[in-house]
Formats: structure tokens, sequence, C-alpha cells
């Protein structure tokens, strides 16, 4: 038998790491950014391209996408090849898919601040972009299996299964959660409404969670920890046992991001149950991984990346006990909408996905460029900044979470609630703001070092591009001969494509048995014969409710809790929602819940607010926008948008398309007239006009018509 | 104590399918690690460890 000799592309996984230390800086500064805005509202700089709400999701983008995004790509390329013996099937695909990654995050910077979004959390971005994520991951994919089937190991290690249900889950639900009609270049609407909506985005979003942030990166730990502790991991058994109890669990749990909403109450519960069991299979994970350096724990002191990896697994821990108890409905009840899930979130990116990161990277760099750390120090000094960081990030959040939760639910002995102002319950909260904000800025201070310690590394040394290798070809390797062998999990494993249908019916099942009575049967959505369509001006201001981001602050969801309807009027019914594309309930409370303000406060109100919030609030954190009264409305749009609703099933008259801009014009002339009796003075074609529309129609439709709710609701 | 999931309309059946996918699931993964072999999972546990490369410089430390 003869041995080959073939190269490692070292290139690529050089690329991908630099792009993981560029894109993390600038998608952290970003973060600092929004979080200091949330205290001091001139960071918002005055102009509509840097206002919270645009800019909330181009950090989430960019830290998940770019920076763990990356990161993802740098260890797989690093591991698979070496896994599997063999060069990445393509250098071209290789590097489209580098390229193509990067342009798609450039695409994402340009247009989030332009206010181009569909509104899902982490899936913002619009229908073109939602295409080419679509080919470029298929790229990734074409080049990862390519590698597969011309590898010379032949057992695939478990890293590989989880690198394998990452392409294939992320694969359905970027599809399922991007049916779009796209109504111009950058504007679309969501197929689904409402409750539907609701339940596609948080399949979608806590699958993101799942299938981006979590098993890509056991894949990375089972190959990188084994590797920097030079010891087997601890039950491979386990990790076989943890893999597919994972992958099964993990898609039923979306639900609970969805708790005393008006989705149906078993699909609910469906999600709590099975968000509890996930402690089993994410704790097993982590215990793997921390018994893997049992009788080198010595080494943790001496060694930098594994002082990352138990940090990040620990973090990794902490974050899924959290988690399933967060489902608990007793527990969401105060913790949803507060900074507590903001905690929660920031556990594990900062902890679990930011620590694995510079593990590997510290790990990684040194490697191919054949040298040693520039600075072990600097890195040193990183992890204690680093862990100092996202200390003084999680405490203050955590008591920024429980204190806003609770005071929303006081009430005074006479029964009324104690802080019926909910600015009293966010100025409460500002210390913890500041505090959090420093968290972030020693977190980046090390991110920054990093990249300045990983430089040094690099360019001292020259890359080894192409790093030499050798190994058996595999058609002489395979001994089937071998009664082991012919059973049908390793003949399975063997068959890489076989695998990755295994993993996509694995998945499949929990989401199908949510999705499907939630979409074909009737009862669980009930109508409510008042609820009717947006007029034309109203789905124009909706539109720009989507634009400026008002959904990164206020939900539109009031829970069925007797804190919730003192304070805002009757809960949300599923009935209401049916017209909503896309649904915007939102999943954070910066601000209170809007779904009931129609009516609330006059027309002049809502102007001056919009104008100056402080002049109606006090104190009050909201940026203005007074672009908003300088722009004129475009409504050349107004006839596709009835159209495109129409085509979804809204129920405009035939021929409406035609009228719209009239009525909207009537509407519009109608609202300015009223400001004009409150002394101000604004023309009736600009987008505050539109917007004033909208808020002053949501949760209107049924205020007066309570009979109209059927009993069900 | 049940009646989350009893008297559901229709929903209880999803409820029910869910707990039998849940366990028939979980049967097969451990019938299936009950029977696998030592030397294989030996084997599979050391492959990131037993890498072969040429030019593997083991002093490389950080």
């Amino acid at each position: 038998m003869q041995l080959e000799k073939f190269t490692y592309d070292n290139k690529i996984v050089r690329n991908f790491g630099l792009a993981t230390l560029i894109w993390g800086i600038i998608g952290m500064t970003v973060g600092l950014l929004i979080a200091m805005q949330l205290f001091k509202p001139s960071m918002n700089l005055g102009n509509q391209y840097t206002t919270f709400g645009r800019i909330r999701p181009l950090h989430t983008n960019a830290v998940i996408f770019a920076f763990v995004g990356n990161a993802i790509f740098m260890g797989v390329y690093y591991s698979l090849q070496r896994l599997l013996k063999a060069r990445m099937f393509s250098d071209v695909l290789s590097k489209i898919h580098f390229w193509g990654w990067q342009l798609i995050i450039v695409s994402a910077v340009i247009t989030l601040p332009l206010g181009f979004t569909t509104s899902h959390e982490y899936a913002e971005l619009e229908w073109p972009i939602d295409i080419a994520i679509t080919l470029i991951w298929v790229v990734f994919g074409i080049n990862m299996f390519g590698t597969i089937l011309k590898r010379r190991e032949q057992h695939l290690y478990v890293a590989i299964w989880f690198y394998i249900a990452t392409f294939v889950t992320i694969a359905v639900l970027h599809i399922v959660n991007s049916f779009e009609l796209p109504i111009s270049f950058l504007k679309s609407y969501y197929v689904y409404a409402g409750v539907q909506d609701a339940l596609v985005q948080w399949w979608y979003g806590h699958n993101a969670v799942a299938f981006f942030l979590t098993t890509p990166y056991l894949g990375m730990m089972y190959y990188f920890l084994p590797k920097m502790a030079n010891r087997p991991v601890y039950s491979y058994k386990l990790s076989i046992l943890h893999f597919w109890s994972l992958i099964f669990i993990y898609i039923w749990a979306g639900p609970h991001h969805l708790l005393y909403t008006s989705l149906p109450g078993w699909a609910q519960s469906l999600g709590v149950a099975f968000s509890i069991m996930l402690i089993a299979p994410s704790w097993g994970g982590m215990i793997n991984g921390l018994l893997t350096l049992r009788g080198a724990w010595d080494k943790v002191r001496e060694d930098v990346n594994l002082k990352f990896m138990v940090v990040a697994l620990t973090a990794y821990g902490m974050a899924t006990f959290e988690g399933p108890m967060l489902s608990l409905k007793q527990i969401n009840g105060v913790a949803h909408f507060t900074d507590w899930i903001v905690a929660h979130v920031h556990v594990g990116a900062l902890g679990w996905n930011g620590f694995l990161t510079f593990g590997i990277m510290y790990w990684l760099i040194p490697r191919i460029y054949k040298t040693e750390l520039y600075s072990k120090k600097m890195a040193s000094f990183h992890f204690w900044i680093g862990t100092l960081g996202i200390i003084f990030y999680a405490v203050p959040m955590y008591w920024a979470g429980f204190t806003q939760g609770l005071m929303w639910k006081e009430f005074t002995p006479d029964g009324l609630l104690k802080y019926p102002n909910f600015l009293t319950t966010t100025l409460q909260i500002i210390p913890m703001h500041v505090l959090r904000s420093i968290g972030g800025a020693l977190y980046l201070t090390g991110v920054i070092v990093m990249a300045f310690n990983l430089g040094k590394t690099m360019l001292k040394a020259k890359l080894v591009a192409d790093e030499p290798a050798e190994a058996m070809p595999l058609a002489k390797n395979i001994n089937i001969t071998d009664p082991a062998d012919q059973k049908w999990h390793r003949a399975l494993e063997r068959k890489p494509m076989k695998f990755m249908i295994l993993a996509l019916i694995v998945i499949l099942i929990g989401g199908m048995v949510e999705m499907m009575p939630t979409f074909m049967i009737q009862s669980n959505i009930p109508t409510i014969a008042s609820v009717k369509p947006y007029s034309p001006l109203e789905l124009q201001g909706r539109d720009l409710y989507i634009r400026e981001g008002c959904v990164n602050c206020h939900t539109q969801t009031v829970r069925p809790f007797r804190s919730e309807t003192e304070r805002y009027g009757d809960y949300s019914k599923a009935g209401e929602f049916v017209y909503d594309h896309p649904f915007l309930w939102g999943s954070k409370r910066t601000g209170p819940d809007l779904h009931r303000i129609g009516g609330k406060y006059t027309n002049a109100w809502h102007f001056n607010h919009m104008l100056d919030p402080t002049s109606m609030s006090p104190g009050s954190i909201m940026p203005p926008y007074p672009w908003l009264i300088k722009q004129q409305l475009d409504t050349t749009t107004t006839a596709i948008k009835v159209r495109a609703m129409q085509t979804l099933g809204v129920p405009y008259v035939s021929g409406y398309d035609v009228v719209a801009n009239t009525e909207l014009q009537a509407q519009a002339d109608s609202i300015a007239k009223d400001l004009q009796q409150n002394n101000i003075k604004v023309k009736s074609n600009r987008e505050i006009i539109a917007l004033i529309a909208y808020l002053q129609r949501m949760g209107t439709d049924i205020k007066a018509n309570k009979f109209t709710i059927p009993s069900n609701q | 104590m049940f009646k989350q999931i009893k008297d559901l309309a229709g929903g209880e059946y999803y409820l029910i399918t869910s707990l039998l996918i849940f366990m028939v699931f979980f049967i097969i993964v451990g019938v299936y690690l009950i029977k696998l072999n030592k030397n294989y999972i030996d084997q599979m546990s050391q492959m990131p460890i037993n890498e072969p490369q040429l030019n593997e410089d083991e002093n490389i430390d950080c």
C-alpha cells in the first residue's frame, strides 16, 4: 500500500480567522454603541442611520453571522481537513465561500442602517441577501460533502456529525423562515401572518441559536479540546448520545419564546416540555468537555487556551441550565421582555461562543504559521479582562432584569399598579446599563488586545499555506469483513449522504409536529369578525415602524396577566394578528408594549413624542425621530403593497389598489387637520402622518366590539 | 394534573404522538449505544490526537 501525499489548505483557515477578528471588533463596537444609547440618547448620533432600532440588528447580525460565522468556518475548515485526511474538496469553492460570505456581511452593514429589514429577529436581511445566503450556504455544503466523499479516513468523527447537522438544519431553517413575497428590490412581506409567522420566526430564532451558535461549536469543542489537552474525549459514547438527543430535542423548543402569547396553548406546553428535557443533552456535552480535562487540570493553570475552553464550557453549562429554567412559565412570566434575557444570551455569546473562539484562535494561528504566540502575557491579560467583562456585563443585566420584571408586576395594597408609568421602571435600571457598558468595553478591549497579539504573531512568521500531510487512500483501508463494521450505524457513518438524510428527518419531526397543526387546523387561529385589514395609510405607517426598528424596543403582545391588562389594556388575541405580515410582537420591552396604544393618546401627543420624546415623557431614553417630519411618504408603493397583501390573502376588495392612494390621502389630510387644530403645522404627505395613523389603529379593532371575540380566545 | 395534555380538542393527539416519538427515538439510540464495540469507540476517540502530519512540531505551545 502506497501512502498518498497531499496538503492541507491553511490559507482559507487563516482568511476566515482574520475575518473573525475584524468583524468581531466591528460587531462588538456596535454593541457597545447601542449599549450606551440605552442610557445616553445622544449616542444615537442624531441621525436615522445610527439610531438604536436600526443598528441593534446590525450588532446581532454582525456578532452572530460575521464573528461567530467566520469562526465556525475557520474551525470547520481546519478540523475537517485533518479529521478526513484530505484537502478541502475545491479551493475555488473555498474562495467563493469566503468572499461570498464577506459580501453578504457587507450588504448587511449597508442595508440595515438604511432601514431595509424584514423585522424577523436574526433574519432581518431582505430577500436578495437571503438568496445570496442560500447560494453561499450551498457552496459551503458542496465543499464540505465533497471533502467527506474524497476522504482518506473511513469513519466520521463525532465533530463532523455536528458539522453535517449544522449544515442541513441551517439550510432548512433559513429557507422556511425566508418565504417572502418581494414587492421591490429591497422590500418584501412574509407569506405567514400573525401567530403562524411568530411560530415560524421563533422556531427559526431558537434553532439558529441551536444550530449556528451551539452545534458547530460543540463539533469544534470535540476536536480542539482533545488536541489542546492531548487526550481523547472523556466518553465517545456520551458524545453520540449527546449528538442525537441534542439535535432531536432542540428543534421542538422554539415555542418557549412565545409563552403567554396567543400561540395555541398545546404548542406552548410542548415547547416547555422539550426545553426542560434539553438540560440532559446540553449538560452531557458540557460534562464530556470538562471531564476530558480529567487528570490534566494542572495544564489549565499553565495553558491559556485551556483556560478559555474551561470558561467557555462553564458558560455553556450555565446558559443551558438557565434556558430551560426560563422556559418554565412562572419564571418566564417575570423574565421575558426584560434584561434577564439579554444577560442569558450574553452568557452564551460572550462566554461560550466568544471564549471558545478565542481559545481556538490562540491555539490555531501559531500552528498554521509554525511559530509561537507573540505574547503569552497578552493572551493571559485577554483571558482575565474578558472574564471580568462577562461578569460586569451579566451581573448588572440580571439585576436590571429582576428589578424591572418585578416592578412591572408590583401592586399597591389598594390593588393599583405601584409603577403605572413605565418610564419609572426604565430609569430605575439606568445605573445597571452603565455598568453593562463598562463590562462590554472590558470585553472589547480584550478582543482588541487579541487582534494585536495574533497580528504580531502572523507578522513574525510566514503562513504555511499548504501544509504537507500523508495518509493511506480510503479504498485500501476498508475492511468490511470485520463483523463490527457491518453494523447499521457504522455502515451509516461510512455513507455521509444517508447520515445527513437521517439527521434531516430527526430535525424535521419536531418542527412538523408543532407547525402543521397551527397551519392546517383553522381552530388554532380563530378569526375575529371586527378585525379588518389596515387602511393604506396605516399599512405605509406599519412599514415605517418596521423600517425604524421600533420592534427592537416595543412589543405588541399583551400577556394575560393582571399587571399587564391594568397597564396596557385587554390581552392580545390570536385573531387580532391575522393580517399582520409580518408579526411585530417583539421580544424586549425597553419601552412599553404598544398593542393597545391606539386611541390612548392624541395625534398631537404622538407628533410631539416622535419629535422629542422627552417633551412628553421627561427623562425618556427613546431617541427623537425628526426625519419622519421632514421626509415625504413614498406613496408610489401603495398600490403594489395592497396587491401584495391581496396575494397573501388579506381581503381587500378587488380593485382596491387603484383607489388606495385616494383613501390614503383622505386619512392623511384628516390627521394633518387634527394636528393643525392643536397648533402643529405639518404637511399631510409626511412620514409622521402615516406612522401616527398606524399607532392610532393598533389594537383598536376589538375595543368597541368585544362581542365579536370567539369564546375560546 | 394532566390537564395541559388532555381535552385539547384534538391537540392532545400531537402531544401524545410527540412523547411516543421521543421515547422510541431514545430507545433506539440507547440500544445502539449498548451494542457499540469497545475497539471502535477507542479508535474513534483517538482520532483528533492521532493525526499523522508531516513537519508537525510538537514543541509549539502557547
